[in-house]
């Protein structure tokens, strides 16, 4: 059925934001009062816009279903001649529409003078609230003086020189691929166990002494000690130091097992 | 205490909290009883009226909020790079306006007055603050109840719910009575 509509209402369409919309919309073009509606042609002007919705791919809501069969349902009514007085006690469906029509517009006006409200107050500004905190008192820093600071300034650098991005000691080797064995980081810490019964993980593994890469090995050797049942480890808290304690048994057997000797980390 | 004083005391309250501040809290605050406090703000409100004051105080729903005048907004946007704000969208401000008359409202009746599914808008208005959940309906389902928030009575100029225009619903009645007989 090709609608006269059609074309007309392409870009009308999508305004709609419900069936109501397009209700009223129909009721103001045709200059209609809203309790005084002519059913047959606010019927076949909706019905239109659903057809031309329908040529157009439109998916059509439900919500415009309803209300087309309700408009249906009225103007079939308004068709049949009526046969008895009885039909008087149920309600009009006519009567149910423009009573959600009416409670619609009236919302519908109020959502205008709301958008009103809202321009002629945009204008408006507003403070953040201070951020007064009384309650709590300033941390006191004690025992600050600059000598202390100069002091904890040498120690940031004499710890992380090497970190420091040092121009002068750029470049003066090629480097060389590291190698570090899990098998000897587990041999230098049985080692250390035969001399002491108990060690810290640092006294066998720091940056002092060793690159990362070789106390990342050798925290990973240390946990394979464990494993082994050939060392206990303690550690009270997160981020304490780790304490090693001998199991009494100092020997590597790492011949049947062929994946210890080849790991090259 | 000195009138001038008390005075000074909400003045800078409010301009330190930002937010708005509750009679109750400003009464706590002064030592002065809430009716007496009221009139002092009230009278406070009058002053600012004047053209030499670039500030008003807002009630709003029983607390006060100290902000700039509606028409010195213009001046305070050159201030800063236009950036204007997006209004609320047709069918958020109907929603919105379902809401306010009917809170608290359940999402079915919002539903049944405009004839569309609100699920939308009605997270947007959330997200702007200008609606909340006010609890549960007591009918099946027990589904969540949607009343209006302070930041509502903010953006739109209102005092408080009572400040809402009155609708014409017996109207509706009266007209339906007097339909045409087919």
């Amino acid at each position: 059925m090709k609608s006269v509509l059609a074309d007309g209402c392409i870009l009308k369409l999508q305004n709609f934001e419900g069936p109501f919309d397009l209700l009223f919309y129909l009721i103001e073009k045709n200059k209609m009062e809203i309790y005084d509606i002519q059913i047959n042609e606010i019927t076949d002007q909706y019905m239109d816009y659903l057809f031309a919705m329908q040529e157009l791919d439109l998916e059509i809501a439900s919500e415009f279903l309803l209300v087309a069969s309700t408009l249906l349902h009225i103007k079939s009514r308004l068709l049949l001649p009526k046969e008895n007085e009885k039909q008087e006690e149920e309600m009009d469906p006519r009567e149910q529409l423009i009573l959600r029509l009416v409670e619609y517009r009236k919302f519908k006006e109020f959502a205008g003078s709301l958008k009103n409200r809202e321009e002629e107050w945009v204008g408006v500004f507003y403070k953040l609230p201070e951020p007064v905190q009384l309650d709590e008192p300033e941390e006191v820093l004690l025992d600050l003086c600059p000598i202390k600071l100069k002091e904890s300034y040498i120690n940031v650098l004499s710890e992380f020189k090497e970190k420091m991005n040092d121009p002068s000691q750029k470049m003066n080797k090629i480097i060389e691929h590291e190698k570090v064995s899990l098998k000897a980081k587990m041999k230098d810490i049985l080692n250390m166990l035969k001399i002491k019964a108990k060690v810290y993980f640092s006294e066998v593994f720091n940056l002092k002494a060793n690159s990362r890469l070789e106390i990342a090995t050798g925290f990973l050797g240390m946990l394979e000690l464990v494993k082994l049942k050939k060392a206990y480890i303690e550690q009270e808290n997160a981020f304490d130091e780790i304490l090693i304690k001998t199991a009494g048994d100092f020997t590597l057997e790492f011949e049947e097992q062929n994946d210890y000797k080849e790991e090259v980390v | 205490m000195d009138l001038k004083v008390i005075e000074g005391i909400v003045e800078a309250v409010l301009f330190a909290s930002g937010d708005s501040v509750s009679l109750e809290k400003l009464s706590v605050v002064t030592e002065i009883d809430k009716k007496t406090l009221k009139l002092i703000i009230d009278n406070m409100s009058i002053s600012y009226n004047k053209a030499s004051r670039g500030l008003m105080i807002r009630e709003l729903d029983g607390s006060y909020q100290l902000c700039t005048k509606k028409e010195y907004g213009q001046y305070i946007s050159m201030l800063y790079t236009s950036r204007k704000k997006q209004g609320l969208s047709q069918p958020a401000l109907e929603t919105l306006a379902i809401i306010a008359y009917k809170q608290p409202v359940t999402r079915a009746e919002i539903e049944k007055i405009r004839g569309v599914n609100p699920d939308g808008v009605l997270l947007k208005l959330l997200e702007k603050n200008l609606i909340m959940e006010a609890g549960r309906s007591d009918v099946p389902g027990k589904p969540k109840l949607y009343g209006t928030t302070e930041e509502f009575l903010r953006s739109f100029g209102f005092r408080s719910i009572k400040d809402l225009p009155m609708l014409e619903m017996n109207e509706i009645e009266s007209v339906v009575a007097e339909l045409p007989v087919d």
